[in-house]
């Protein structure tokens, strides 16, 4: 009772200095700040860069032959459609899957690991190229 | 396995399946909905007229006209092994599709009477239900229809007409009794229509899934392949670049795309300019398809062709099933790859029994050399071996 | 001699589809069936060096295959033509094995240069072995041109690329970002002129050619820079059609009286540019599309083709190894080419199914 000024007043002064904690915690967890975005975006596009250069790449696979030759721009690759059944494999796969089996079979090369940087990056190229379309998994 | 038609309780028609020796009642679902959507018309039953598949088949497909119950098995049965229908009465169709050998004769072409050779190599019955054509070359596009066939080939039954053949099942006291139960008909009634159907029906009950693989891959039992065949299932599936044909899916392997392929087997045996091709042409035309093939080894190479007429079937040939495959050398249509091994090696080198031999021109374009190891080649073969049912299992 | 002669002749009459035969017969009557005729056309064989004697095999088979099949076309056609792109870079060893190759084909060759021949040494190989790079030839009362329309501008091809290799590699790339358009050029488009000025207006005129004389998609330089020019010049003439490579897939198209009609590739299809959803295309909207072909056949959607001259105007009859063949004809009755089997696009029936 001897407090209760005082405490009041600590209450009040602990309250609005929570309150100015929570605000920033609300600020750190909802909001990126532009600059971050501004340089995480680099960062993928450098990624997709890379990958547009490996998709374009006499190297991939042994025989000289590069993605680009059938899929310019990475067309007709529909990457929306998958995880989906591949014929091809025999049952249902992700799009890293079928990117292995063309590196396997017209070039004739040697699969990637799932998360080899190349993977990654020509993920992000042939993803790139078709963003905004609709996705359609499993689709013919 | 069999079914038999019911009615519900909403005086829909249902379907009961009955278990083969059982009597579990089991309605299909998916039957009644496609009845309650289709509008419950006869033909739409076909779709699902069906039983309980083994591991790792689907149900097997059966016509609506030609639904299964035991009688005509029974019947199908004796006809299939009854050696009467061939002018020297010592040729069945069991004399080239033996149980002992999976339902196969084991030689690289088959003898019919005075063993007469042929030009094509004995396919299995088993899990033949499943196919959409019938024969390497898919000349018949049933198990009743091709049927038929043989008893009229002069070097497999060599029958000039069917007569013969409806005379003693129409005299014979035991076909009596047995067209009489699986038809309801009797004497004059019964045409060669029941006895394709017998023999149908007793076809498709010899069907087998439940392998080694099947246990592996859809039961998810680790220990059902040995090492060797689950390295060679990964070859299968990647470098070996055979399951695009011989089809392995999700829920289910019928290890064939049931389409046709010029694989470049004895690609010397086709016509080699356009004299010899118009020949083979003329050959087929003047004979009909089914003499005309099994009586020429140039006109047997034309494959599909002989069927289509269209260029891009020229040595064109079905893609079989791989179940059993242990079982049924040798291989390919005419015979000419004695052991899996060699099969392997023909396709390792892109369609050549030799390294150094020249492909066709016109090979399939999914048929190019393979660079597997020795390993990898021996474990593709044991794989292979993972295919064979528990019941053809060798002893 | 006409078909039903022929197949009598040769007992193949139940048969009647069983070998590439043209159909010299005439489909919707014509005024002087001997100036009808047929010829071939293989395109875009893009041989591969690897290394060595070492050529990429996928590509081989297909020119092989073509060849062999084309030995079987019967009767035989009056001659067959090269539609360009026989090299992948241009070099000596790629034209060198593609004309190996091609050498096994019965019958005269005529040729047509593409940017994938040209652009290592500017066609300097190639007119020393194998053509002139622009000419024209008459045959049974049609007037035949070939032009290179592959070139682009002075300063792209002269002083841009460090080294042959280098332009050759840029124009390689069908998406390059740093591309050329393609064009005929001035100097071909002068010396056309007085070509055509030597011809009277009722002589059939058929124009081959590597890239399309229109402007389809400037990304993949489906596109010509210079077509309106060409196109002018093809006006004043009752019956005008152009045969064009490059684009590995089936097209065809109407401009006033120009009937065009693209050619398959033995090597690889390529997309049609609708499936670039990032940019818009002009493809002719009267084409039936082929369906998207399953990587693991390596001659899906590949193909060679033979062409039915009928008074003048072309019936197309492309051999597709994997695929149900398919024919485009000139329709008189509508005025533009069309593909027999399916029709326009409201009755469309879907061609084939996708992977």
């Amino acid at each position: 009772m001897r407090n209760s000024k005082f405490s009041k007043s600590a209450c009040l002064a602990a309250l609005i200095g929570l309150g100015f904690l929570a605000i920033s915690f609300s600020i750190q967890a909802d909001d990126f700040s532009e600059a971050d975005l501004k340089r995480w975006n680099q960062e993928f596009m450098s990624v997709v860069m890379a990958g547009e250069k490996l998709f374009h790449s006499a190297d991939l696979g042994t025989n000289k032959v590069s993605c680009d030759q059938c899929h310019p721009n990475a067309a007709n690759t529909h990457p929306e459609t998958y995880p989906k059944f591949q014929q091809q494999i025999g049952r249902v796969i992700t799009l890293s899957e079928m990117v292995n089996w063309c590196i396997r079979n017209p070039l004739e090369g040697e699969p990637l690991l799932l998360d080899d940087p190349k993977m990654v990056a020509l993920l992000s190229y042939i993803t790139y190229e078709r963003r905004s379309v609709p996705l359609a998994p499993g689709k013919h | 396995m069999f079914c038999i038609k019911g009615e519900g309780k909403n005086k829909d028609t249902i379907i009961h399946h009955y278990r083969k020796g059982g009597t579990t009642l089991k309605t299909s679902k998916s039957c009644l909905k496609g009845i309650i959507r289709a509008g419950a018309t006869a033909v739409l039953f076909a779709a699902c007229v069906a039983f309980a598949a083994p591991v790792g088949l689907p149900p097997v497909p059966v016509p609506v006209d030609n639904p299964m119950t035991p009688e005509k098995v029974k019947l199908g049965d004796k006809l299939f092994h009854d050696t009467r229908f061939s002018t020297t009465g010592e040729v069945s169709c069991a004399t080239c599709h033996d149980t002992a050998k999976g339902f196969a004769d084991g030689l690289p072409v088959s003898e019919g009477i005075h063993k007469l050779k042929g030009t094509r190599n004995a396919p299995t019955i088993i899990n033949s239900a499943y196919l959409h054509t019938q024969f390497w070359d898919g000349r018949e596009p049933s198990l009743e229809s091709q049927s038929a066939q043989p008893f009229l080939n002069p070097v497999e039954m060599g029958l000039k007409d069917h007569e013969p053949i409806l005379k003693i099942v129409r005299s014979d006291p035991e076909y009596s009794a047995l067209f009489s139960q699986a038809f309801g008909k009797t004497g004059e009634q019964i045409t060669m229509t029941e006895v394709k159907q017998a023999l149908g029906t007793f076809e498709r009950t010899l069907i087998s899934g439940n392998s080694p693989f099947d246990q592996y891959y859809f039961k998810g039992d680790k220990t059902a392949m040995s090492p060797a065949a689950v390295r060679g299932l990964d070859v299968y599936v990647n470098q070996g670049r055979c399951v695009s044909c011989h089809r392995i899916e999700q829920t289910q392997a019928l290890f064939t795309d049931n389409r046709f392929h010029m694989i470049g087997v004895s690609a010397n045996q086709m016509p080699r300019d356009l004299e010899e091709l118009s020949a083979a042409v003329r050959n087929v035309k003047e004979k009909g398809t089914d003499i005309a093939v099994l009586s020429n080894p140039r006109t047997s190479s034309l494959g599909r062709f002989a069927v289509t007429g269209d260029l891009t079937d020229i040595g064109a040939f079905k893609t079989p099933t791989l179940r059993n495959i242990e079982l049924t050398a040798p291989y390919m249509h005419d015979g000419s790859h004695k052991t899996l091994e060699e099969v392997v090696t023909f396709y390792n080198n892109g369609g050549a029994l030799n390294e150094t031999d020249t492909v066709p021109e016109l090979l399939s374009g999914g048929i190019r050399p393979l660079n597997l190891t020795d390993e990898q080649q021996a474990d593709l073969v044991a794989f292979l071996k993972a295919l064979t049912s528990p019941e053809f299992a060798p002893k | 001699m006409n078909r039903r002669a022929f197949l009598k002749a040769t007992g193949t009459g139940l048969m009647a589809s069983a070998f590439p035969i043209s159909l010299v017969k005439l489909a919707f009557g014509g005024q002087d069936p001997s100036r009808d005729f047929t010829f071939g056309y293989i395109s875009d064989a893009h041989i591969q060096q690897i290394k060595g004697t070492q050529f990429v095999r996928n590509w081989d088979m297909g020119l092989i295959r073509a060849v062999r099949e084309a030995n079987l076309l019967t009767p035989r056609p009056d001659f067959f033509m090269f539609g360009g792109d026989l090299a992948q870079l241009g070099k000596k060893e790629e034209l060198d094995h593609g004309l190996e190759i091609m050498s096994n084909l019965r019958g005269k060759v005529r040729y047509v240069i593409g940017e994938h021949d040209y652009y290592l040494d500017l066609g300097k190989y190639w007119q020393d072995k194998i053509s002139p790079l622009y000419y024209s030839f008459d045959h049974k009362g049609v007037h035949f041109v070939v032009l290179n329309s592959i070139l682009t501008y002075h300063k792209w091809t002269y002083e841009t690329w460090p080294s042959p290799m280098d332009r050759m590699l840029a124009m390689a790339r069908l998406d390059n970002p740093q591309g050329s358009p393609f064009m005929v050029g001035d100097q071909q488009i002068a010396w056309l002129k007085k070509d055509l000025a030597k011809i009277n207006q009722n002589t059939p005129v058929v124009v081959f050619s590597h890239s399309p004389i229109q402007k389809i998609f400037k990304p993949w330089n489906f596109w010509t820079q210079d077509a309106e020019k060409v196109q002018a010049l093809l006006k004043p003439f009752e019956k005008a059609t152009v045969i064009y490579g490059h684009v590995h897939q089936i097209q065809y198209n109407q401009i006033g009286n120009i009937t065009f009609q693209a050619v398959m590739a033995t090597a690889w299809p390529w997309p049609y540019p609708e499936t670039y959803s990032q940019s818009a295309s002009c493809l002719p909207k009267i084409t039936v599309p082929m369906n998207r072909a399953d990587p693991f056949f390596e001659r899906d959607a590949t193909g060679w083709q033979f062409v039915d001259m009928n008074s003048g105007k072309t019936a197309m009859h492309y051999q597709l190894p994997d695929n149900p063949n398919r024919t485009v004809i000139f329709d008189a009755a509508t005025g533009k080419p069309k593909d027999v089997k399916y029709q326009d696009y409201i009755r469309r029936i879907p061609p084939q199914t996708h992977f």
